[in-house]
C-alpha cells in the first residue's frame, strides 16, 4: 500500500453498522494519488456507504478516513462527487443548473458559461443549455450530473455506479471522458457491479461483499491470477473415460463438461501447478487443443462472491 | 449523518440563497397570487368608486307628491333644489351617517353610494284626495319619476305607526334611485310635521342631535389615553395577520423545497458542495427575501390603506420598527419548524402529519387576537408574550394595539425569551436537517427526531 502522502483517499479500519447490519466492517483501503481504482462489489455489499463516508455525508462508527490529506468537509472544491441516486432540480435549466453547481464549487463567474458550454459539448450534449432538466431523457440527466462532478476541475472525483442506467452510446462517452480525466492526472475512484467496464478502465480493483473487503490488487494481477486457476481442454477422442480421467490427475479440483460436448475445464486446486496439470493432461490423453483460461473480472467477482457467501444480504435500508 | 466543515462559506450559502429565492419569486404561481392578486385587490377598491363616479345615471325629472296640504311636496322640492344647487350635500349626507350613532338603515347606505350623482328633480303636488290613476299611469309610461302618497295620519303631531308613504316608481328605476327619493319624501314629511306644530325647526334639529363621545381610558399612571375601536382591534389584527401570511407562506414554502429537493434526490448532489448547515441557512435566508417581499407588498397596501382612511398617525413609528423585529423572529422560529420537517419526511403527505401538531400551536395568535386585542395587558396577553413561537405574534397584537405602553421589562423579556427559543430552534432544526436530508423510507418518530437532535 502506498504512503499516506500519496494517497487521495486513505481509510484505515472503518467500521459503520445500521441497526443491526454491519454495512462496513474493519475496512483499509487507499486509493493512489492519479490512480483509476474500482470499487467492486454485488447489491448491498457496501459500496454507496463506504463512498459516502468518504465524502464525509455520514460519518463513520470507527476507523479513520483522510481524503486530500484531510477531511473531505474541507476538500469539497477539490472533490467531485456523482451520487448513486441522481438528482437535478427538474425545472431548473441546464445551463442553470450546472452554473448553480459550478458557483457552489467555487468556480469563478467570468468564464463559467464558456466552460459549461464547452464541456456540453465534450461530453456530447450540445444545444440544451437552455432546455430544462426535466425535458432531458434519464441518460441525458446522467451526464449533466457527471458534468456536474467534474466542471470544477477537482483532483479527486469519486463517482458512485457512473455508468448504470446508460445505454452503450452515452456508456461509451462517459468511459472515454473518464478515461481522458484519468490521463490528465485526476484520481478517480468509481464503484460499479459492471464488471467489463471496470476491467476496460480501472488499473486496481477492490471487491467488498457483505461489507468486507475480499479482493484488492491490480487489474491485471488479478486477472492474471484467477487465469492460472482454471485450464481448458479439447481432447481428441469424445469419450466419458477421456473426461474421467482428467479429473483423477493430481491437483484438479473439479472438471465440467462445456455445452458444446468437447472441451472440458479443469479447475486448478489452490495448492496446485498449473503447467503441471497440463503436462500430466497431455500424457494422459492426445488432445486437440490444451490453454490456461484466461479469466474475466465478470468470473472473478462471481467466483469470489459465490465463495464467501453470495450477496444474499437484503440492501440496507434507511439512509439513502 | 452529514459532517460540519470547520467554518462557514458565506459566498456559497449566497448562492444557495439567490437561487432559494428565484426558484420561489420568479414563479407564475407566486407573482400572481402573492404579489399581483393583493395588489390588483388594492387597486380595485381604490378605483371602483372613481370609475363608478364617472358612471353615475343622474337622477332628473318630476314626482309626483300627494299629500294633505302641500308641506311634504314643498319641503321634498327644497330639499332637492339643495341636492341641485349644492351636490355636496349629499356627501355631508353621507359624513353625518358616518359619524352617526345610530345604525344605518339600507336607504341610508345608498345614500352614501349617491355621493357624486347629480340630482335634479322637479316636484308636482297633488291633493292626497285627487284621483291618482292618470299619474299612476305616467309612472307605468316611465314619463314621471315617481309618486309618493303621503297619508294625512303621517302629519299628525302623534303619527300612527301602521302607516306608511306609498312610494310607487317606473320598474326600471335602480335601487339607489328609490332610496334617494324614499329618504328625501321621509325626511320632508318629517319637517312638514315638525312645522305643523310650530316648532322651530332648527332648535328641533338642534335638540335632537345625538352628542359624540370622547372615550377615553385612565391609565395606571394617572393619565388619560384615548380610546379607539379600530386602532384597538382592527389595525393590531391586521399586523398580526400580515405577519402570519408573510411568515408561514415563506416557510411552507421552505418544507416543499426541502421535500422537492430530497424526492428528487439532488440533495446529496448539494452536500456533495457544502455543508448541510450551509445549506440550511442557505435556504432561511432565501425564503426570508420571499418573506420581506411580500410583507412590503402587503405591507405597502396597508400603509396605503391607512394612509387613504387618513388613520397613518394610530400605529406609531416605534410600533412599525419593532414589527420587524417580532418578524424577524418569528420568520426564524416558524422556518426552522418547517424545514425540519421537510427535511425529515419524503413528501408532503408524510409532510402532513407533522406540520398538523406544529399548526396547531401557530393558529394561536389567530384564535386570541380578540380577546388580546380587548386586554393588551391583561394576563393572557402576558403570559402568551413569553411563550415561543407564538410570542411574536403575540407582541405585534400589543405593540400595535394597546392605548397605554406595554412595560419594557415584558418587550425586552419577550425579546429575550424568544430570541433564545430562535437561535435553539435553528440549532435543534440544523441538527435534524444534517441527518434527515439523507434519510428514506419511514418517517421518524417524535423519539427519533429527538435522537437525531441529540446525535454527535
Amino acid at each position: 500500500m502506498a504512503a499516506s502522502e500519496e494517497s487521495a483517499v486513505q481509510l484505515h479500519s472503518v467500521h459503520k453498522r445500521f441497526g443491526s447490519v454491519d454495512a462496513v466492517k474493519d475496512l483499509n483501503l487507499s486509493v493512489e494519488k492519479g490512480s483509476l481504482v474500482g470499487l467492486l462489489g454485488p447489491n448491498g455489499a457496501g459500496k454507496s456507504t463506504a463512498i459516502r463516508m468518504i465524502m464525509s455525508l455520514i460519518r463513520a462508527d470507527s476507523g479513520s478516513i483522510r481524503v486530500l490529506g484531510g477531511d473531505a468537509l474541507d476538500m469539497k472544491d477539490r472533490i467531485g462527487y456523482l451520487p448513486e441516486e441522481r438528482g437535478v432540480y427538474r425545472r431548473m435549466r441546464v445551463g442553470e443548473f450546472l452554473h448553480f453547481m459550478g458557483q457552489l464549487k467555487g468556480i469563478p463567474r467570468t468564464g463559467l458559461k464558456s466552460r459549461i458550454e464547452g464541456w456540453l459539448e465534450r461530453i456530447e450534449l450540445p444545444g440544451v443549455f437552455r432546455s430544462r432538466c426535466q425535458e432531458l431523457s434519464k441518460g441525458m440527466q446522467q451526464k449533466v450530473q457527471f458534468l456536474a462532478a467534474v466542471l470544477h476541475d477537482p483532483d479527486l472525483i469519486v463517482l458512485d455506479e457512473p455508468f448504470s442506467g446508460l445505454d452503450p452510446v452515452n456508456a461509451r462517452v462517459l468511459i472515454s471522458t473518464v478515461k481522458e480525466l484519468h490521463q490528465e492526472g485526476r484520481t478517480i475512484f468509481l464503484s460499479t457491479h459492471q464488471m467489463a467496464q471496470a476491467q476496460q478502465l480501472c488499473e486496481r480493483v477492490v471487491l467488498i461483499n457483505r461489507g468486507e473487503k475480499i479482493l484488492d490488487d491490480t487489474t491485471s494481477n488479478v486477472i492474471e491470477r484467477y487465469s492460472s486457476s482454471a485450464i481448458i481442454v479439447e481432447p481428441i477422442n469424445r469419450e466419458d473415460a477421456s473426461y474421467a480421467s482428467l479429473a483423477s490427475i493430481a491437483g484438479v479440483a473439479s472438471t465440467q463438461l462445456h455445452e458444446d460436448g468437447r472441451t472440458i475445464t479443469l479447475t486448478v486446486a489452490d495448492s496446485a501447478d498449473a503447467r503441471s496439470i497440463m503436462s500430466a493432461a497431455l500424457a494422459t490423453l492426445p488432445c486437440r487443443r490444451i490453454e490456461l483460461a484466461r479469466a474475466s473480472l465478470d468470473e472473478v467477482f462471481i467466483r469470489l462472491v459465490t465463495e464467501h457467501g453470495g450477496h444474499a444480504r437484503r440492501s440496507l435500508q434507511g439512509v439513502a | 449523518m452529514a459532517r460540519q466543515p470547520k467554518g462557514f462559506r458565506l459566498d456559497r450559502i449566497m448562492v444557495v440563497a439567490i437561487r432559494e429565492f428565484r426558484s420561489t419569486v420568479f414563479t407564475k404561481g407566486f407573482i400572481i397570487g402573492a404579489i399581483a392578486f393583493p395588489l390588483g385587490m388594492f387597486f380595485l377598491v381604490a378605483l371602483i368608486p372613481m370609475l363608478m363616479s364617472d358612471h353615475m345615471v343622474p337622477i332628473t325629472g318630476t314626482i309626483v307628491i300627494a299629500d294633505e296640504d302641500g308641506s311634504v311636496a314643498t319641503a321634498a322640492q327644497a330639499a332637492f333644489d339643495r341636492m341641485r344647487d349644492e351636490p355636496s350635500t349629499l356627501g355631508d349626507s353621507a359624513r353625518d351617517l358616518l359619524t352617526s350613532d345610530a345604525a344605518p338603515d339600507l336607504d341610508d347606505l345608498h345614500v352614501l353610494s349617491d355621493v357624486g350623482t347629480t340630482v335634479n328633480v322637479q316636484v308636482k303636488r297633488l291633493s292626497i284626495t285627487s284621483d291618482l290613476t292618470d299619474v299612476r299611469a305616467e309612472v307605468q309610461a316611465e314619463t314621471l319619476l315617481a309618486l309618493a302618497e303621503i297619508p294625512s295620519e303621517l302629519l299628525d303631531a302623534d303619527p300612527s305607526v301602521d302607516s306608511v308613504i306609498a312610494l310607487l316608481v317606473p320598474s326600471k328605476t335602480s335601487p339607489k334611485t328609490t332610496a334617494l327619493l324614499s329618504r328625501t319624501i321621509r325626511d320632508a314629511t318629517v319637517i312638514a310635521r315638525v312645522e305643523r306644530t310650530g316648532t322651530d325647526l332648527a332648535k328641533a334639529r338642534a335638540l335632537v342631535r345625538q352628542p359624540k363621545t370622547d372615550a377615553a381610558r385612565m391609565t395606571r399612571e394617572g393619565t388619560q389615553a384615548s380610546e379607539s375601536l379600530e386602532l384597538r382591534l382592527f389595525i393590531p389584527g391586521g399586523f398580526m395577520i400580515l405577519m402570519w401570511i408573510a411568515t408561514f407562506t415563506s416557510a411552507n414554502q421552505l418544507c416543499t423545497t426541502t421535500i422537492e429537493e430530497k424526492s428528487s434526490k439532488v440533495i446529496e448532489v448539494l452536500l456533495s458542495a457544502l455543508s448541510p448547515t450551509e445549506l440550511l441557512a442557505g435556504k432561511i435566508v432565501g425564503q426570508s427575501f420571499v418573506s420581506a417581499i411580500m410583507l412590503a407588498t402587503y405591507g405597502s397596501v396597508g400603509i396605503a390603506g391607512l394612509a387613504f382612511a387618513t388613520m397613518l398617525d394610530v400605529v406609531p413609528l416605534s410600533a412599525m420598527l419593532m414589527f420587524i423585529v417580532w418578524f424577524v423572529l418569528a420568520y426564524f422560529m416558524a422556518a426552522a419548524i418547517m424545514v425540519a420537517v421537510g427535511s425529515a419526511v419524503s413528501d408532503l403527505r408524510e409532510a402532513q402529519s407533522l406540520i398538523g401538531p406544529a399548526m396547531s400551536v401557530m393558529i394561536i395568535p389567530l384564535l386570541v387576537w380578540l380577546p388580546i386585542s380587548e386586554n393588551p395587558t391583561g394576563w393572557l396577553a402576558t403570559v402568551s408574550s413569553f411563550i415561543p413561537p407564538i410570542g411574536p405574534f403575540i407582541m405585534v397584537l400589543r405593540t400595535t394595539g394597546a392605548m397605554e405602553p406595554i412595560p419594557l421589562w415584558q418587550i425586552v423579556g419577550s425579546l429575550i425569551v424568544n430570541g433564545c427559543a430562535t437561535v435553539v430552534l435553528i440549532w435543534l432544526a440544523g441538527r435534524v436537517f444534517r441527518i434527515g436530508v439523507l434519510m428514506q423510507g419511514k418517517p421518524p418518530t417524535p423519539l427519533e427526531l429527538l435522537r437525531w437532535a441529540r446525535a454527535r
